[in-house]
């Protein structure tokens, strides 16, 4: 079912039958309706309805980047927690309680936002999409002990080193760390180029922790890979107004691979300025693990060349929507309200309600009752749940190893949009080391 | 390498040039009025976004460029674009100076920063309220690029660059000559130099200072046209950089001097370019370096003349 | 009158004499709000619930007003208008940030000492360049200082970048006065001791712009050329007052970081951090002491809790100062007293209020005709 070599983990339920689908989603409503099978759903829930559960909606808050460059990701996280949400209200609520969500700028106060929804009584909150802001909020967030599932925030130690499990107990992430899309971008490259085709790499990635982290990840494993010698790394400011002065450095260097982690207008820039400048002549392949991303903001001209782009753990079309009928209603549902392709930070907001609402339900059955916050949070550790991208599951680091999907970026006049074409999907276990290993000594071991 | 270091400069060059459509307003307002205007890069966003508008309804009235005579057409086209977007501006810089600006003239200078960094938010969320919070992109870079002009001389390099490098040493050119030989620009002189005097001689300064807040407000947006008509997209917070980096060109070439914003626009663009080739890790700090660097040697930047438009 | 009482005459106006302050007095009523305001500080984190309000950001605007009380000193007296002062505020919480992180300092207190150095030593170096310069070429000499070290900080694996470093040891919060406290209990220590240091700053600072020297450095305000003809060694004094107005600014970084217990570049060393400290210091009144205190209280809480209220809202908040520029003339402490006293004397004759409708309505006529010769002069041109 999938058109790479490489299967996923869980392949979803494009010929199982109704009871299969029920009993493997977990089979409350809820979680089937957001699994994406609300019409597989025919038996009332009768440990729900007997439960203790508090009649007032569940106040939830999300906080993320609505304004300016990095609105480009925190829009759709945000409209993935609200299409979750909708889901979620409109098949009866948690346990039957509604989800009130109030959607916050980030900005650069996210712990500060989070210290106001505690004071404002929330019951749990999302986000935020930066790795810093992130970092500086769990601390803050196991302090407070209201539970934060991160729709983003992908620093790669934090759960590892920074804030190991026995230090945490009510942060956690929907996303995986930032080590997963770099290493699928060089395990991608290889594939595509082959082993003996790939002598030198160069890179122009944003200049900030994130755009260093995932050039260091990128270049240790293509250098295991390959032996490839790097030419360039440029590193130009997040949000930056020009990069041709690393565009003419690569034309120079005329390396085989260009690998780029510019996302949002960083990425449409560098595509712009790419081509107007002949770049994607000089060099056999561009890898970018969050180019599509911006798939919103690319236009037929800018996706022309041998370019081929990451989607972390979602893509809209794979499975593909002809056989996968959840990815297709998620499709459609996300065109119809928003007027926009779902990408990969869709998949964060909605992922990170879904984890959280399948859980928090799945207490009420157990418990009888509603949940406390420490109950709730070790329910979470270990939780799997489905959405349209597959099957997840909440580690025991508290965060979600999922699928990394790469492909061809190329242009579908049908949708007037950026697709991706030959997808290729990568299982975790393949470019995430193992829990409680350091990402660069499990690369040196391949 | 010799080829390298061609491009880079030639990228300096552009860059500078955009550097100098931005800051020329800044420089405008500073040397007459005396009125750092911190809502300047909000007045630049809006020139982007504006022409993000009129880009959409003026491109549609003309072919794609396919050959080289529909990428001229197209090009004027947009450029045309731009001007009306900038031309957009001129009621909104009069209206801020007329209702805001003018009343604290008096008062002690601190208060025009506390002004217009209120103008500065309220600005942000009127461009909220217009063209929405997520980025947007003109598209009209790849059009642009089609225009012969490098090929004809046998390499390749951007058309838009080129492009924008002329219209940026055209608008130059229009300054100077405005501010030397027009009689407006004269009059405005003169108000500067003296204000008392102007007024003796019968020149209203309120309507010069109006007039020069509205042309400031023009090349702001002019600017913001220019870039968002290139490979940039127009976005909420896209006037705070360019905002401190006019700063930068105007003292480097020193404080209400356009010659001197010119030179300084310029050499901040092909330093700073070269400084991200040869050194790549000095790209956030390099203009301001380079300020520091100016400014320690020669305290009055490059042509002080504080106070008088030149 | 006993020596003893703080109550004297003074030009037929009784005052207070305050106490270590080499005979500067207040008023009565300054007296009085003076007591309350310091009241409330201590009262605030159990008042500050009570009114809805949050302590921890209140606690945060107290830390950037003080860094504008610091920067005030340079605006007020010397005239000097400086956008580079976030580098000092951010500079003394990274010097906390990178002790714990990187030396497993412990020791809040130490810390904070630490902070309170190395801030002044950075601003004793910018200040050493900056201090022949006036006007603009001031402001952005320190604006580009600031933008160097933001830019080092923002690009350096040393200070983990913009993901910024945690001010935890091992994952627990610093000691104070050697001791481990609860999370509450810390907060608490930290503020009171904050609080504590914070007035006797402020008194210190009282005192010193009414020193000889600080009526040298109003008189460097003035004119610079007839106080260096009087014999003031310009350069060296407002060297010396750029580095403490540094000073204050890293002490409220340091405490800022030991507050946040994460220090990032953006919140602390962004050029626009250092603009928001100067306009706390304009907006609360520059010509008082404590007026940049309570702009600084002002300014973060609307920067942090508008977006709580509003889908707009950064208007909400250039609304309220553009309200402040024009009804405050003098910012709100410089205003205070003339509010006061104008709406005591229409307590006494409600008569003035006809007078003041009077005024309203020739004003906004005045604005209009002013609107009609700008649309004029858009159509016309000038002629």
């Amino acid at each position: 079912m999938t058109t790479g070599s490489h299967e996923p983990r869980d392949d979803g339920a494009a010929g199982i039958d109704r009871r299969d689908a029920l009993k493997l989603v977990g089979g409350s409503a809820i979680a089937v309706a957001l699994a994406g099978c609300a019409e597989l759903l025919e038996d009332e829930d009768d440990a729900i309805e007997d439960a203790d559960v508090p009649d007032e909606p569940i106040e939830a808050g999300l906080q993320t980047f609505l304004e300016g460059a990095p609105a480009v990701l925190g829009v759709q996280a945000e409209m993935g927690a609200e299409t979750a949400v909708r889901r979620i209200n409109d098949n009866g609520g948690v346990a039957g309680r509604e989800i009130e969500l109030d959607v916050i700028e980030e900005g650069e106060e996210a712990l500060e936002n989070y210290q106001q929804f505690v004071d404002d009584g929330k019951d749990v909150t999302f986000g935020p999409i930066s790795s810093g802001n992130h970092e500086a909020m769990v601390p803050e967030i196991n302090a407070q002990g209201v539970i934060n599932v991160a729709t983003d925030g992908t620093v790669t130690t934090l759960y590892e080193e920074d804030h190991p499990p026995e230090d945490n107990t009510y942060s956690f992430r929907f996303q995986n760390h930032d080590v997963m899309e770099a290493l699928a971008a060089a395990v991608e490259a290889v594939e595509v180029l082959g082993v003996d085709e790939i002598d030198t790499y160069a890179g122009i990635n944003p200049g900030y922790a994130f755009g260093f982290d995932e050039h260091e990840v990128f270049s240790a494993g293509i250098e295991q890979l390959t032996g490839a010698e790097e030419v360039y790394d440029g590193f130009p400011d997040l949000g930056a107004d020009d990069m041709s002065t690393h565009i003419e450095a690569v034309n120079s260097e005329e390396p085989d691979v260009l690998f780029s982690s510019c996302w949002g207008g960083d990425a449409t820039l560098l595509l712009e300025q790419g081509h107007g400048a002949g770049m994607f002549d000089n060099i056999e392949l561009m890898v970018g693990p969050v180019l599509y991303g911006s798939a919103n903001d690319l236009s037929e001209g800018l996706v022309d060349g041998p370019i081929r782009s990451g989607s972390r753990n979602f893509y809209w079309d794979e499975p593909t929507t002809d056989r996968w009928s959840p990815a297709a209603d998620l499709f459609e549902e996300v065109v119809d309200e928003y007027d926009a392709v779902p990408t990969a930070h869709f998949m964060s907001g909605y992922g990170a309600v879904t984890a959280w609402a399948t859980a928090a339900e799945k207490a009420v059955r157990l418990l009888g009752r509603w949940p406390e916050q420490d109950e709730l949070a070790e329910l979470l550790v270990g939780h799997g749940f489905h959405t349209p991208a597959g099957y997840h599951t909440m580690a025991d680091d508290h965060q979600c190893y999922s699928n990394a999907h790469f492909g061809e970026l190329a242009w579908s006049d049908d949708l007037d949009a950026a697709v991706l074409e030959n997808v290729t999907v990568y299982a975790p276990e393949e470019v995430s080391p193992p829990q409680g290993k350091p990402s660069l000594e499990w690369i040196g071991g391949w | 390498m010799i080829d390298s270091f061609f491009v880079h400069t030639l990228n300096g060059l552009w860059y500078g040039f955009i550097l100098f459509m931005i800051a020329s307003g800044l420089t405008i307002i500073f040397g007459v009025l005396g009125i750092l205007n911190l809502a300047h890069g909000e007045l630049y966003a809006l020139g982007a976004f504006v022409v993000f508008s009129v880009v959409g309804y003026a491109t549609g009235l003309v072919a794609s460029p396919e050959d080289p005579v529909s990428a001229v057409v197209f090009g004027v086209v947009v450029l045309a674009a731009a001007l009306v977007a900038a031309a957009v501006l001129l009621p909104v810089g009069a209206f801020i100076e007329a209702v805001f600006v003018r009343p604290i003239y008096e008062r002690e200078e601190v208060y025009q920063l506390l002004l217009t960094y209120a103008l500065l938010l309220i600005f942000v969320d009127v461009m909220k309220f217009g063209w929405g919070t997520s980025p947007l992109d003109a598209g009209t870079y790849g059009g642009l690029n089609q225009i012969p002009t490098t090929e004809l001389a046998g390499f390749g390099y951007p058309s838009y660059n080129i492009v924008a490098m002329l219209v940026g040493l055209a608008v130059f050119a229009w300054l100077v000559w405005f501010f030397d030989r027009s009689k407006t620009g004269r009059i405005i002189r003169a108000t500067a130099i003296n204000r008392d005097m102007a007024t003796a001689i019968g020149v209203s300064t309120d309507r010069t200072f109006t007039l020069v807040f509205a042309m400031g407000a023009f090349f702001a947006g002019f600017g913001g046209a220019m870039v968002s008509i290139g490979p940039q997209t127009a976005f909420l917070e896209m006037g705070l950089d360019p905002l401190i980096l006019s700063f930068v060109v105007i003292v480097v070439g020193g404080l209400g001097s356009l010659k001197g914003a010119f030179v300084g626009a310029l050499l901040v663009g092909v330093i700073s370019r070269w400084a991200i080739w040869l050194y790549p890790a000095v790209e956030l700090a390099a203009p301001f370096a380079v300020m520091l660097a100016i400014l320690l040697v020669k305290p009055e930047g490059l042509f002080g003349t504080w106070g008088e438009i030149e | 009158m006993s020596r003893l009482s703080p109550l004297e005459e003074r030009d037929g106006e009784t005052v207070v004499r305050v106490p270590l302050t080499n005979g500067l007095t207040l008023t009565k009523g300054q007296t009085a709000l003076t007591l309350v305001g310091i009241l409330v500080l201590f009262g605030l984190p159990f008042l500050a619930g009570i009114v809805g309000l949050s302590w921890g950001r209140l606690f945060r605007g107290l830390l950037f007003g003080m860094a504008a009380v610091g920067l005030n000193l340079l605006l007020r007296h010397t005239e000097l208008v400086s956008f580079g002062h976030a580098a000092f505020f951010g500079g003394g919480a990274y010097a906390v940030a990178v002790l714990a992180a990187h030396l497993d300092v412990s020791e809040g207190l130490l810390l904070l000492l630490a902070a309170v150095i190395v801030g002044t030593l950075l601003a004793a170096f910018i200040g050493y360049f900056v201090a022949g310069y006036v006007d603009i070429y001031f402001a952005l000499l320190t604006l580009a200082f600031n933008a160097v070290i933001f830019a080092t900080v923002f690009r350096s694996g040393f200070f983990n970048y913009n993901d910024g470093l945690a001010v935890r040891v091992g994952g627990d919060n610093p000691t104070l006065f050697g001791l481990g406290w609860t999370d509450l209990g810390y907060d608490l220590v930290l503020y009171y001791t904050t609080i504590v240091l914070m007035l006797v700053m402020l008194l210190l600072m009282w005192r010193l712009v009414h020193s000889p020297f600080g009526r040298a450095l109003d008189a460097i305000g003035q004119d610079r050329t007839r106080a260096r003809f009087i014999g003031i060694p310009v350069e060296r004094y407002v060297w010396i007052s750029f580095t403490i107005s540094g000073l204050y600014g890293a002490f409220a970084g340091g405490v800022y970081a030991l507050q946040r217990l994460h220090v990032q570049p953006e919140p602390t060393l962004y050029v626009f951090v250092s603009g928001e400290i100067l306009f706390m210091a304009i907006l609360g009144g520059f010509t008082t002491l404590v007026g940049p205190l309570i702009g600084g209280v002002l300014l973060v809480y609307l920067l942090e809790a508008t977006r709580f209220s509003f889908y707009y809202y950064h208007a909400p908040i250039g609304i309220i100062l553009l309200a402040i520029v024009f009804f405050m003339p003098k910012g709100i402490m410089g205003s205070l007293p003339d509010i006061l006293a104008g709406l005591s004397r229409r307590a006494s004759d409600p008569g003035l209020l006809g007078d003041d409708l009077q005024t309203i309505g020739s004003s906004i006529r005045r604005s209009l005709s002013r609107a009609t010769t700008t649309v004029r002069i858009l159509v016309f041109g000038v002629r």
